[in-house]
């Protein structure tokens, strides 16, 4: 493929335009739009091919959600999806009726909103504050110590609480040579909210304060400079122009996290199941994995995802629409 | 989009009128049921007549005279190793010179690709094996998705309790394994003569819906559990190993010292329910002596268990670590001396205790010898089934292949007391291991890394129990506990007969398996116990009781 100058076409769009004022702003053909534009589609090419394989084409065999999916009919796997037995709303009722998926529904919402109280603002707090450290090596030295725990499996994060929290751990054996009785912490179900709050928090929290980092390095300086200028103390200009500057970014990252209201991760709770019990760890996604793939019931866990993503639409669309009732951008806006 | 299609079936109202439509049957979900039909398997089981019929005609190809002979189905043990080593198969397996490609399970760190007992074997076999080497303990899900991808190597190893957990294996067998009757059945095996040396209850195991469908892996203790413990910390503190329920209470209180990190228990709930006496070797379910068929959560003996465990728990006799976790790592502390008991299969025996020697030379593990709750009572020991593993042959490589395959096959079922047994289990002399004074073969670290049970795994082999100079007593200690231990073995009325729970009912598992938990971590008070059976049984308890009662009429048992 030869590529043509690419004045070659601006020209042309030039020409097309200038021809086009006299009416008025007259829109340009698909053909004019497609050879001004081919460079930026070219580039756009891989990653709506990856788009496509690994999300548009596997989000067809949602279709099994409808089905009793047998995986050994037919010839092939792909006749296994057009030959099984299609049962409506089978999966859906069988899941809707059961107990045990509400009350994960329920423990799954409940952690999102403890999470969104005690989680979501604390990668803001320690943005703001790394931004106000001044030396650069300290800052950066802080900010690498922690992004680090991100990279850590949720295995060896969960692991390192038991050494240091758990029933044999660092905190009990020392608790216990001074003649106390340490704690339960890794295994008690009335905790376990906070317990897996921290552990998200250690791992977790340095990574998600990048964004609000680099929202903050695109504050105007000069509105600093100014308000202390006219005399505001430090909170004040935290409060008048720290947070106003970060708002767009703070909300449309609540509102990502509410459409993802429905995960909450998996394997840490897989993880911890046994230390806490079903009843405090069984968010919906590890009742996918023990009702849907470890039975293989494929159709139900087909049918709990599309289930989770309806809900996560729903409160996208909701919480887009309430920000702008408000004023605000959100992720997207009608043009 | 303001052309449409005039004939285009849906436009944006009546797709709106769909939507609707779905919504109002979501919430009315009485009119949902009148169109729709729960999903899942009905369940399935072979007719065991039909099993016998197939089975490999067994010939012997035992070697040497076993030095402790087991009480079948235990396993013989021998002391010696064999001073002449027979050459079992002189022309090579493999003829082609293709690689075959085979999927194994290992539990521990993955060998190297590039290995040198892997090409050791597979000089004297005249091809290569390409292992693709699995994490035991996450195989499960990879088979999962491999055979709903029908995406399987040309042998893949399968254990029977990974098989119990796949739904409708019993279709997905015949859709991608290749039948072994027309090779194998009958007389047919003395073409492949060490294949027939394999136990005739195990090949029984291996038919599926009136075929003979993969070559089973025998195993060497009919024992799904056993309880270690730490024989040389017991000695050193004087204190026996226990013969009643109170004695292992009094076991756990002795030996648990929080302070220093010591705690008497790994888990042993398996070996409490057996030391109880609740039977139930398929799947918990068991037929009483009037005839009724029943699970073991059922059983009196199980609830008196659930107590004892709650009270070993509630008392923190428990390590902490295994008391949260269920996979938590129990053989470091149990080779580092914080936990002196637990159960676990029999196979890891040799495992653990091999490594800790070479760091504590006193390190004595030892099966606690069978016991009942009370002096007088009877435990009862699960039987486990005699195929623990299979292999399969993936279908429609062609007669010349699969013939191949077999060959191979044929050739990792060597008895003990062959070359080709002695290269899979200790690889080359001089690369992976040395003699010593007896002619006994004595590993070294690259044996540790490179050996994986690739050929062990792959196929059966006629199972033997055999230690090494480093734990002498080991076969003679196993052999001698098996022997005591056969004679509580439970009979299980469905052995031979392959049964598939329906899904519903396979589902029902976890969910009441966690409210046990939930009893026996405290975390519910024992008083719910009844609740939880009756819960159970009105969930799906009682049509799977249907399920399993009416298999046994249908075979006539």
């Amino acid at each position: 493929m030869s590529a043509p100058p690419v004045a070659a076409p601006q020209a042309q769009v030039e020409k097309a335009k200038k021809k086009a004022k006299p009416v008025s702003r007259q829109r340009l053909s698909f053909g004019q739009r497609l050879r001004r534009d081919w460079p930026l589609l070219l580039m756009c090419l891989p990653a709506m091919l990856l788009l496509l394989v690994f999300h548009y084409i596997p989000a067809l065999g949602n279709i099994i959600a409808f089905q009793d999916y047998n995986p050994f009919v037919g010839d092939d796997p792909l006749e296994a999806f057009l030959y099984s037995e299609w049962i409506g709303f089978g999966n859906f009722e069988y899941l809707f009726k059961n107990a045990a998926f509400w009350d994960s529904v329920v423990n799954t919402l409940s952690i999102t909103a403890f999470q969104l109280v005690f989680y979501f603002p604390i990668p803001i707090f320690l943005a703001m504050l790394l931004n106000s450290i001044m030396s650069p090596r300290i800052r950066s030295l802080v900010q690498s110590v922690v992004y680090l725990p991100h990279f850590f499996s949720w295995v060896l994060v969960v692991s390192l609480f038991q050494m240091m929290i758990g029933g044999a751990g660092l905190l009990a054996q020392t608790l216990r040579h001074a003649g106390y009785t340490p704690p339960d912490m890794m295994t008690n179900p009335e905790t376990f909210m906070f317990l897996i709050t921290s552990q998200a928090l250690w791992k977790d929290a340095g990574w998600g304060m990048i964004v609000f980092l680099a929202a903050l390095v695109a504050i105007d300086t000069s509105l600093y400079e100014a308000a202390a200028a006219d005399g505001a103390g430090r909170w004040r200009r935290m409060w008048h122009i720290t947070l106003p500057g970060l708002r767009s970014v703070i909300i449309l990252l609540l509102i990502l996290r509410l459409g993802d209201a429905l995960n909450v991760g998996f394997e840490q709770f897989v993880l911890q199941r046994e230390m806490v019990g079903r009843e405090a760890a069984e968010v919906v996604d590890t009742y996918v994995y023990y009702q849907g793939i470890a039975v293989q019931q494929w159709g139900v866990g087909a049918a709990a995802g599309l289930f989770k993503a309806v809900v996560g639409i729903l409160l996208i669309v909701g919480a887009n629409k309430l920000a702008h009732r408000f004023g605000e951008q959100g992720i997207y806006s009608k043009s | 989009m303001a052309n449409t299609l005039p004939g285009a079936s849906t436009n944006r109202r009546n797709f709106l009128g769909l939507v609707g439509l779905g919504a109002a049957s979501l919430a009315g979900g009485g009119m949902l049921s009148g169109c729709s039909k729960e999903p899942g398997t009905s369940g399935s089981a072979t007719n065991a007549e039909q099993a016998a019929g197939l089975v490999p005609t067994f010939k012997d190809s035992t070697l040497v005279q076993p030095d402790v002979k087991g009480v079948r189905p235990m396993a013989d043990g021998y002391l010696k190793y064999p001073t002449s080593l027979a050459d079992a198969v002189s022309e090579k397996a493999i003829t082609s010179g293709k690689p075959v490609t085979a999927s194994t399970p290992w539990w521990g760190p993955a060998p190297p690709t590039a290995n040198k007992l892997v090409e050791a074997v597979s000089a004297d076999m005249g091809g290569t094996i390409q292992f693709s080497i699995q994490d035991g303990n996450t195989y499960g899900d990879k088979l999962n998705t491999m055979l709903g991808a029908r995406d399987v190597p040309e042998l893949t190893c399968i254990p029977g309790w990974e098989v119990d957990k796949l739904a409708r294996f019993s279709e997905g067998v015949h859709a991608i394994f290749e039948d072994l009757t027309p090779h194998l059945a009958g007389d047919k095996v003395s073409a492949y003569p060490l294949l027939a040396g394999l136990d005739s209850v195990a090949w029984q195991e291996s038919v599926w819906g009136g075929k003979l469908m993969g070559v089973p892996f025998p195993v060497d203790a009919p024992f799904p559990s056993v309880l270690f413990y730490r024989k040389d910390v017991a000695d050193e503190r004087g204190i026996a190993a226990p013969t009643t329920l109170a004695e292992l209470h009094e076991f756990g209180k002795k030996f648990t010292n929080a302070d220093k990190g010591e705690w008497a228990f790994g888990d042993i709930w398996l070996e409490v329910q057996q030391i109880c006496g609740a039977g139930g070797s398929e799947n918990g379910w068991l037929k009483t002596a009037d005839g009724k068929v029943v699970h073991r959560m059922e059983l009196p003996e199980y609830k008196q268990a659930v107590e004892f465990m709650a009270k070993l728990y509630a008392e923190k006799l428990v390590h902490p670590d295994i008391a949260s976790s269920k996979g938590g790592d129990v053989t470091t502390l149990f080779k580092g001396g914080k936990v002196f008991m637990y159960a676990t299969g029999g196979g890891s025996w040799k495992e653990t205790w091999r490594p800790a020697v070479q760091t504590n030379p006193t390190f004595n593990m030892q099966a606690v010898k069978v016991f009942g709750a009370e002096q007088g009572k009877a435990p009862v020991r699960w039987k486990a089934r005699s195929a623990i593993i299979w292999t399969f042959i993936k279908k429609g490589l062609g007669q010349e292949r699969t013939q191949e395959l077999l060959r191979v096959l044929n050739y990792t079922a060597a008895p003990f007391g062959t070359k080709e047994w002695e290269l899979q289990n200790y690889g080359a002399e001089g690369t992976h291991f040395k003699r010593d004074a007896n002619g006994t073969p004595v590993t070294n670290d690259l044996w540790v890394k490179e050996f994986a049970n690739q050929y062990i795994f792959l196929g059966g082999r006629p199972p033997v129990v055999v230690g090494g100079p480093d734990i002498p007593t080991y076969a003679n200690d196993f052999v001698t506990w098996g022997n005591d231990a056969t004679q509580y073995l439970e009979k299980n009325p469905w052995e031979g007969i392959k049964v598939e729970t329906p899904s519903s009912q396979a589902a029902l598992a976890k969910p009441t398996e966690d409210k046990i938990t939930d009893v026996l971590r405290g975390r519910t008070p024992v008083s719910e116990f009844d609740k939880i059976v009756s819960d159970w049984r009105a969930a799906g308890g009682d049509a799977a009781r249907d399920f399993y009662a009416k298999v046994l009429a249908d075979n006539g048992r």
